[in-house]
């Protein structure tokens, strides 16, 4: 087994990796770049080396320098992690003719399958089905027509200058090809100046079926099972579980055959995933590529089988035989797991950056949490924006979603925006929780980063309790630290225990009557009419979530004051709660009505400066808080953010252009948002 | 007429219209029905059809006001019946309460004074007895020394009343400013308050605006049209965004009565109720020890670039609860109440992100006045620096930044109360100085690895010792970098002045909480003495 192993990589599978090798007694090296210098993977290695600029061809990508340390370092082995160079050939090549092990295959097994085309040529000869579909362009409706019979209706027209889903066509049936083509044509000359065009066969429903599978360099193969992946966005996934509900026994043993068989036959080593794509209506399955890395989302496999899947790569990379043999490899309950992104999901997933200024995960029994950020982390843009995993267990498939969902519930990141509510927002969906999944599973049900689907009743009652409790407790508490101020004269009458407010949270309106009960932390709500025992836990007000017993059963909630507001995330439904006495609440009545302020549609300078940098163009799209202009003003470099969603319109100034306060800088073309139109 | 026997053999006296008791029990009912009615007269005000023009305006009535600010049933009303005395013969008409409700009641607990204008009674107009009902609370305010609130919504002066009503407003602003640092005073505008009216609030301590349906200013758009022959409208001659945003004049701006009142209740809890008591302690749970690893990285590596201070000020108090006065008003500094372990403490930072953090005329103002409100009230004061200097330029030097440079100064120096400050990057020339330095008698000076404790910046600093080198150097603007490197090497940072106990502690970041805490605590038991002088001259 090796002794020292560098990790050339960073973030959470650099991490992830440490954690094992700790676990084995094997030393790590990490290695960072410049912006990468107090990571937690930095800290979390015995030695460290710092390897160049930000940009990863200066680091990360650097392969002769990540060698070089590891010699220095007297490392045996270099794990690549995933994305980087896990999967470059050359990389691999260089690696072992270093004298060094790479965890992974063979660089031959790497080149042959990394190429997509290679690889589903390769899987057809081995007689694994493959996606029916025309590799090269054609243009003509006589070629079109040969091709269709080859791969069968449904098919896909679509442009070979692809962009914005334009010019694809779906065809049914032979008549329907000749106007398809035509129609697809007309539109790719307008837009794209060219009426080339792909085919292949239309899956609709399609999910996203992968196999794992482990090889030793003895020619032991064996599959830990498959993954469903069908929860993505911008063709990344974001939900991914194992075993997946489309799978069943024979499905699942037809699969890890194939996928045994392929790697068999190319002579895979060491760990590596099979990716299939499952047409959900007849169930038949094509090969789709075979990544030759570890994937982000292996937790899943690991929480079922039991199986450590980094061991099982250094054991392999060491030379060691399998152990385990096919019939050894049982999954045991079920395992979900959400990635958790620094991007906004109501602007279309934009990513985002800055600094963690807090962090707090709540600790649940059976999830796991594979993060490479704290409180304090920078999050920039030179790389991927995942800050973490978070990977539920359970007996069952529901067991599993619902401790995922609570942990989610429980799981605080400020100073950012994450995706960590509309992650939440997937999970509690009736169709995911029917097992109801497909690529088009985002698409479908969500618009700009909202459900469509209204959330159900129960729920907001959920956070109306919470954020009500939360304020009521904090008012008893302000009256409690006035005490000592009261008058001693006249004692003052009994305290009430009962006490009615109404809160309003954009389309909701409750009323609540909350009855103070002789046990301890014990209430019973009323939530217009409808009766709930909840128990509450000490009031901490610094706290951002909060743990509450409802009917027996702990929910968790993401709470935030916000003015006079009370900001509540549950679920991945989140509401701003205004909670108002009955007085109050009668006397909004006469209350004049929030005005619509049209979004602003300039951009003004803050202070007096000189213009340093446009890094936007005329016409581009951009959104609300996106840093538009920098200036220099008073020897300080800052930005000024855009106040609203919109196009660029025209650019006003110019770089060295010296501006004083209130100058426009940039006009803008905002957004019409639906609602403006009411 | 022989009298019937009941069968239980009691006697029945049926009681004739002209016995004498009969008499007395209606004449006492008489009383009190006319007092009833005297009283429900009055509580309606100027009548439903004036208060549903109020409402209609999008205002409460001077009663619903008082009775969303007071806990519950704890208002008790003054003077009532109290009216005008009718013009000089007696004749012209008077109105019970004279359109003014005043009295008293409590706010989660704490007795409060308060008068609330009625609009809908002569336009909440102010004559003598209007006034008289305001002095006397007043006076009862100060005797007991509880907090005033003032709900403003008045047209003004009531000008049948002539030169009564101006000497009525004189005593109305004689007991605001005997009473400053007194009691605390907060005004609520809710609607007009115009002319002369508008300097009682102004001699207050925070002022509280309504956005669209209040307006201040000393002389109305009438006139100002006829002077300037410009047409202005209410709104933009002194409504609720010129005076948060251009002229200081509103502490607090909300959007409508509503949330204006409860804001009130918010700050007073903030607040002690006079000027010998210590502001209550509100226990947040929130531990003493909490460290917060974001924190120490919080100031960029980069020296030009900026960040929020906002950050830091939301990590080190209590709960994260921050009350920020003028917060639309010279922006390059933060002035708010927060609490630190559970006790009020008023805040003084910096903002880096707005004009680099500068100290300018308005923001020197802002934070002075912020200050002896503080040191009137017995609220500790802590600073966070990091500010580069007085902001340059003609329009700042004719503005007079060197008054209001002093002011602060004056403010800082005079001020009794525990003070500490923690200079968290730049602090430069005379604003080191004045942002609380220890020179100037502030009790605790920490600062952060990251500070630049200089009396300029390194490349002015290297231009002016290395002149020289730097002219007749063949590349100069090479030597200049170099020096200027070197310079902010050995000098800029905080360890030169920790060497000479300037500072009393270079502290992680992380730690700052935990630091300023565990200050105040020793210092709870501060001594606070002034020289004896009846007041000092500020530069004002």
């Amino acid at each position: 087994m090796f002794k020292k192993i560098l990790i050339a990589n960073r973030g959470e599978i650099a991490v992830r990796v440490m954690s094992t090798c700790k676990r084995m007694g094997i030393k790590t090296v990490a290695v960072y770049s410049e912006v990468d210098s107090r990571s937690l993977h930095v800290r979390e290695a015995d030695e460290k080396a710092f390897l160049g600029g930000s940009r990863p061809k200066d680091s990360y990508l650097a392969k002769k320098k990540i060698i070089d340390v590891a010699i220095s370092h007297g490392c045996q082995a270099i794990h690549p992690g995933y994305g980087f160079l896990s999967e470059n050939p050359e990389f691999a090549e260089m690696v072992s003719r270093s004298g060094l092990a790479f965890i992974g295959p063979p660089a031959t097994v790497i080149a042959q399958l990394g190429d997509k085309m290679s690889a589903k040529a390769f899987a057809k000869k081995l007689g694994i089905p493959v996606k029916p579909g025309h590799e090269e362009c054609i243009s003509t409706l006589k070629e079109a027509a040969a091709i269709a019979e080859q791969i069968g209706y449904p098919l896909m027209i679509r442009p070979a200058r692809a962009g914005g889903g334009r010019g694809i066509r779906v065809v049914d049936s032979k008549e329907m090809l000749r106007t398809a083509v035509e129609s697809c044509q007309n539109e790719s000359r307008k837009a794209f100046g060219t009426d080339e065009f792909f085919m292949e066969r239309y899956i609709e429903r399609i999910r996203h079926i992968e196999i794992q599978i482990i090889a030793d360099h003895y020619g032991n193969v064996i599959h830990l099972g498959e993954r469903e992946c069908s929860i993505q966005r911008r063709y990344q996934k974001i939900i991914e579980e194992t075993p997946s509900t489309a799978v069943d026994d024979s499905l699942r043993e037809r699969m890890g055959a194939m996928a045994c068989n392929l790697a068999r036959e190319a002579c895979y080593a060491n760990a590596g995933t099979v990716e299939f794509i499952l047409d959900s209506r007849n169930k038949s399955v094509y090969f789709l590529e075979i990544n030759t890395r570890l994937q982000v989302e292996h937790p899943v496999t690991e929480m079922v089988t039991r199986l450590d899947l980094v061991e099982l790569q250094l054991r392999v990379a060491a030379g060691e035989r399998l152990q385990i043999r096919q019939e050894d490899v049982i999954g045991t309950g079920w395992s979900v797991e959400a990635r958790i992104c620094a991007e906004d999901p109501a602007r279309n997933f934009l990513p985002v950056t800055g600094m963690i200024t807090r962090y707090a995960a709540a600790r649940i029994k059976n999830v796991r949490i594979d993060s490479s950020v704290e409180a304090g982390s920078l999050v920039s843009t030179y790389y991927d924006s995942l800050l973490s995993k978070v990977i539920a267990w359970g007996e069952t498939r529901t067991e599993a979603i619902e401790s995922l969902v609570q942990a989610l519930n429980a799981y605080h990141i400020e100073g950012l925006i994450t995706n960590i509510d509309f992650v939440n927002a997937v999970l509690n969906h009736p169709s995911f929780i029917e097992g109801d999944l497909s690529t088009d599973f985002i698409a479908e049900h969500f618009e700009r980063g909202e459900m469509k689907l209204p959330p159900p009743e129960e729920w907001l009652h959920f956070m109306a309790i919470a954020a009500t409790l939360i304020y009521h407790n904090r008012q008893s508490l302000v009256h409690e630290s006035l005490k000592p101020m009261m008058t001693k004269v006249g004692s003052p009458h009994q305290s009430k225990d009962q006490f009615t407010y109404l809160t309003k949270a954009e389309d909701v309106f409750l009323e609540l009557r909350l009855t103070v009960n002789p046990a301890p932390h014990n209430w019973t709500v009323m939530v217009n009419g409808v009766k709930y025992q909840v128990v509450t836990p000490e009031f901490e007000f610094y706290r951002r979530r909060i743990k509450l017993r409802i009917g027996g059963k702990t929910q968790f909630f993401h709470t935030r004051y916000r003015d006079n507001n009370i900001w509540v995330a549950y679920r991945g439904v989140t509401r701003t709660f205004g909670i108002y006495t009955p007085l109050e609440w009668k006397l909004f009545y006469h209350m004049p009505k929030p005005k619509k302020v049209p979004p602003e549609d300039v951009v003004r300078c803050p202070m007096p400066g000189v213009i340093v940098a446009i890094p936007i163009k005329q016409g581009d799209r951009i959104y609300r808080g996106q840093d538009l202009v920098s200036i220099e003003s008073m020897k300080m470099e800052t930005f000024v953010a855009s106040p609203s969603d919109g196009l660029i319109e025209k650019i006003h100034v110019a770089p060295g252009q010296a501006v004083e306060t209130g100058d426009v800088l940039i006009k803008l073309k905002t957004d019409v948002l639906p609602s403006e139109n009411e | 007429m022989k009298e019937r026997r009941s069968r239980n053999n009691t006697r029945k006296k049926k009681l004739k219209p002209s016995t004498v008791q009969y008499e007395k029990v209606q004449a006492t009912q008489r009383t009190l029905n006319a007092l009833e009615e005297m009283k429900d007269q009055t509580l309606k005000g100027g009548g439903i059809d004036l208060i549903e023009d109020q409402h209609r305006r999008g205002k409460l009535t001077a009663r619903e006001r008082i009775e969303l600010l007071l806990d519950e049933g704890s208002f008790e009303e003054f003077d009532l019946l109290k009216t005008g005395r009718g013009g000089a013969f007696g004749r012209e008409k008077t109105y019970p309460g004279d359109g003014v409700v005043t009295g008293h009641g409590t706010i989660d607990g704490r007795e409060v004074f308060m008068f609330s204008q009625d609009f809908t009674v002569r336009g909440g107009s102010l004559g003598e007895a209007h006034s008289q009902k305001i002095s006397k609370v007043m006076d009862h305010a100060v005797r007991v020394a509880a907090p005033i609130i003032g709900l403003n919504d008045s047209g003004g002066a009531r000008i049948q009343e002539g030169v009564d009503a101006l000497a009525s407003y004189g005593d109305i602003f004689k007991r605001n400013a005997l009473a400053s640092g007194i009691i605390p005073q907060i005004s609520c505008i809710m609607g007009p308050c115009a002319g002369g009216a508008v300097y009682s609030p102004a001699l207050t301590d925070f002022i509280f605006m309504v956005e669209d349906t209040s307006y201040m200013y000393v002389t109305g758009p009438n006139v100002v049209e006829t002077i300037t022959h410009t047409a202005i409208s209410h709104e933009d001659l002194g409504g609720a965004r010129v005076h948060s945003e251009k002229s200081g004049v509103a502490h607090f701006v909300l959007p409508n009565d509503i949330m204006c009142l409860r804001e009130v209740r918010r700050l007073i809890n903030y607040l002690p109720s006079n000027n010998k008591q210590r502001a209550p302690i509100l226990d947040l749970s929130d531990p003493v020890g909490r460290t917060d690893p974001a924190l120490d990285y919080l100031v960029p590596e980069n020296p030009n670039q900026s960040y929020d201070m906002k950050v830091c000020i939301n990590s080190i108090l209590d709960g994260a609860e921050f009350i920020e006065i003028q917060s639309h008003y010279a922006r390059n500094i933060i002035c708010g109440f927060g609490r630190l372990g559970g006790q009020t403490i008023g805040l003084v930072a910096n903002q880096p992100s707005v004009l680099a953090g500068v100290l300018d005329n308005n923001a020197s103002n802002k934070a002075a006045r912020f200050v002896r409100f503080c040191d009137a009230f017995n609220i500790p004061l802590i600073c966070l620096v990091d500010v580069p200097g007085f902001m340059p330029g003609p329009e700042q030097e004719q503005g007079g930044i060197i008054r209001h440079g002093a002011k602060l100064l004056y403010a800082f120096i005079e001020a009794t109360v525990p003070r500490i400050t923690v200079i968290v990057r730049k602090a430069y020339g005379g604003a080191y100085v004045v942002m609380n330095s220890k020179h100037i008698g502030s009790d605790l000076n920490y600062a952060w690895p990251t500070a630049e404790i200089a009396v300029m910046g390194p490349k002015g600093a290297a231009e002016v010792i290395f002149r020289k080198e730097i002219q007749s150097s063949p590349d100069p603007a090479k030597t200049l970098a170099a020096r200027t490197e070197e310079y902010r090497k050995t000098y800029v940072n905080p360890f030169l002045s920790a060497q000479r106990g300037y500072i009393d502690d270079v502290i992680f970041p992380r730690d700052t909480r935990h630091r300023i805490i565990r200050s105040l605590q020793f210092l709870e038991g501060k001594k606070r003495e002034r020289p004896d002088r009846l007041h000092g001259n500020v530069p004002l």
